[in-house]
């Protein structure tokens, strides 16, 4: 089963077999039609000497005489006749010469005038009719023929006896007419002629010509076997090995375009060449491009615990400080982001808090937030006030801007003893203040420009006081506007509304509740913007925080 | 998404915005821009059909700025409120002409 397989698939053996078949068909064609031809050749020529040898024995007989043999006269001469024709069959080797008078109402039956036996001939067993001996005719086609004969519409007439059941010889019967003087049909004689000459001579025939038809078939396909082997299958197999080998290797191998002078094979070889130098040139500029980006992800990794780590992210940040409780969180959209958040005590009694984000995303904004954070906190510790530190910081970053990007700033410093604090806000989005008893409210203070915008800006400071209890809420735009499948903004009243939510929340309790309205909100969607928060609750003194007013 | 129409007759420039100018959509009108600025000596910016304006969107506006006050000036008109108060929060509603 498994070598029928093999064969079925292989394209030489299919081939082969192919033209086996064909030239066994051919073979066989050609050999019927020689059959066929050369049988009736045969018999043609066999027939026409037969004929000839009848008319040779008819002269023998004297027609006139016919009448008188069957009514006994004549006997001398019958006797001699009968010698002759005797002598006849013998040397002419046929099996038997004979002469019947038919009767002509019907041509049905006849009587034997003479009677010739060769059985040794064909090997025969017939045994002579005596004269007057009466018998019917034995088949239609010996009573047209008879009728043909007397009627002198042919001069011969055969019978073959070719394909014979009775275990009678093949043989033919040919018939001539024995004329009178007058030149009418007296009798007929016959001669039966054995056919062995033609079975003799076509066997050879028949084997030459198959034999031939065999050996050219196997000669072809032997042939076809090479021919194909040589010009398409091995093509075909370094074609299939070449493309093998490329799948599993992805280089580059040798030229494949001579492998055949057959246009479709060349064509196809050359299809091969052309994609193995595409893919290997594709497979290099990607491997490249994947290289290329995996140092990128790994640097931006790096990049991204650097800017966590440029603000302060360990909480609770000052565990010895009991006045307030300050919690702030920064989600970069990408791996880096432009917002930024910073707190840290200038001296025992203020605290700097900041809040701030850079225009645009990713590495260009967090850059710019790394130069801008560090710049604020350098300046506020250097001391001032945040309006006085914005205005220098602009001035600084505005010398050296060619990106043109820009910065807004919420700087705010609480006096920590009074819960003053003093602020200035750079184009940031509005604090949030809960006073002790009330709620979240925005507070619309005072707005410069953005730092880095435009040289010369002057900030305005602006002060508001932080009473025991009450909290503060600094954030980035990415709350506010923080986006849902539908392109609908969260916005400020609903940041509002989760602040409000529980009046008691401490820092981190305010930037969760924010966070999880956020999520709730936006679901689904890819976070968008940097998203900043910093929330401080302040308690006063020890002991100083004042009741909610009921 | 961001839709532009341009309009430019005797170096006067009308830009016409529709639709969110934040991070995605900023480059884009900063090309456009950047090759139309050159042949401009007014421009206007119509605000009418703009939803959204990101800080992206405000540096091109910034930018753009810059390089307008040293020629004939920019001005943007048909500002909605929801814009106009990002101007305000921050800043630019002082620095710009808006009409």
């Amino acid at each position: 089963m498994k070598l029928f397989h093999r064969l079925r698939v292989s394209m030489a053996a299919n081939i082969i077999g192919a033209i086996v078949i064909v030239l066994s068909l051919f073979g066989i064609v050609v050999s019927t039609i020689g059959f066929v031809s050369f049988t009736r050749a045969f018999e043609k020529e066999y027939s026409e000497t037969t004929a000839h040898m009848a008319d040779t024995a008819a002269a023998m007989v004297n027609g006139d005489s016919i009448d008188m043999y069957l009514s006994g006269r004549k006997a001398m001469e019958y006797v001699m006749t009968r010698a002759d024709l005797d002598d006849y069959c013998k040397k002419m080797s046929v099996s038997l010469v004979y002469i019947i008078k038919v009767d002509r109402t019907d041509y049905g039956r006849f009587v034997s005038v003479f009677n010739s036996v060769n059985n040794s001939v064909d090997d025969t067993e017939y045994v002579e009719w005596e004269l007057g001996h009466k018998r019917d005719t034995t088949n239609d086609e010996y009573r047209r023929k008879y009728r043909s004969i007397y009627e002198q519409k042919s001069a011969s007439e055969t019978v073959y006896r070719t394909n014979t059941t009775d275990g009678v010889h093949p043989h033919i019967t040919t018939m001539v007419p024995v004329k009178n003087s007058t030149g009418s049909v007296a009798a007929i004689l016959c001669i039966q002629r054995p056919m062995r000459e033609l079975y003799d001579a076509r066997r050879p025939y028949l084997i030459t010509v198959a034999v031939s038809t065999l050996l050219l078939a196997l000669a072809s396909s032997v042939f076809a076997a090479f021919y194909i082997r040589k010009q398409v299958v091995l093509p075909l197999r370094r074609l299939s090995a070449e493309a093998t080998r490329f799948s599993k290797e992805n280089t580059r191998g040798e030229t494949l375009e001579r492998v055949s002078r057959f246009e479709e094979l060349s064509g196809l070889a050359t299809s091969i060449d052309t994609m193995e130098g595409e893919m290997v040139s594709y497979i290099d500029n990607l491997t490249a491009v994947t290289a290329e980006k995996e140092r990128i992800g790994a640097e931006l990794s790096v990049a991204r615990t650097i800017q966590e780590n440029s603000i302060p992210n360990i909480f609770p940040p000052f565990p010895g400080r009991r006045e307030f409780d300050i919690f702030a969180v920064m989600d970069p959209a990408k791996e880096v982001g432009g917002d930024f958040y910073n707190f840290f005590l200038i001296d025992d009694d203020h605290l700097a808090l900041t809040i701030g984000d850079v225009s645009g995303k990713g590495v260009p904004a967090a850059l710019f937030m790394m130069v801008t954070n560090i710049l604020i906190s350098d300046r506020t510790k250097a001391g001032g006030t945040p309006a006085s530190i914005l205005t220098s910081i602009n001035a600084d970053i505005c010398r050296r801007n060619k990106a043109e990007m820009f910065v807004t700033v919420w700087l705010g410093i609480l006096e920590i003893s009074t819960g003053r604090v003093t602020a200035a806000n750079a184009g940031h989005e509005y604090p949030v203040i809960r006073r002790p008893g009330g709620r979240f409210e925005l507070l619309k203070d005072r707005h410069g420009f953005v730092v880095g915008g435009m040289d010369g800006i002057c900030y305005k400071d602006y002060d508001f006081t932080l009473e025991p209890g009450a909290s503060l809420f600094i954030y980035t735009d990415g709350v506010p506007e923080a986006t849902d499948a539908d392109s609908r903004m969260f916005g400020v009243e609903r940041m509002l509304t989760a602040l409000n939510r529980d009046p008691q929340a401490g820092a981190e309790e305010m930037l969760r509740a924010v966070r999880r309205d956020v999520d709730g909100f936006v679901k689904d969607a890819t976070q968008f913007d940097d998203l900043t928060m910093l929330g401080l609750t302040f308690r006063g003194k020890p002991g100083e925080e004042k009741q909610p007013e009921e | 998404m961001l839709n532009l129409t341009k309009k430019i007759e005797n170096s006067k420039g009308c830009v016409a915005l529709e639709g969110r100018l934040d991070t995605v959509t900023a480059p884009g009108l900063e090309e456009e821009l950047k090759a139309a600025l050159p042949g401009i000596q007014e421009l206007t910016l119509d605000f009418e059909k703009l939803e959204y304006i990101s800080s992206a969107g405000l540096r091109v506006l910034l930018s753009t700025q810059k390089i307008m006050a040293n020629k004939g000036g920019m001005k943007v008109i048909h500002v909605n409120e929801t814009i106009m108060e990002i101007f305000e929060v921050t800043g630019f509603a002082d620095i710009l002409t808006v009409e």
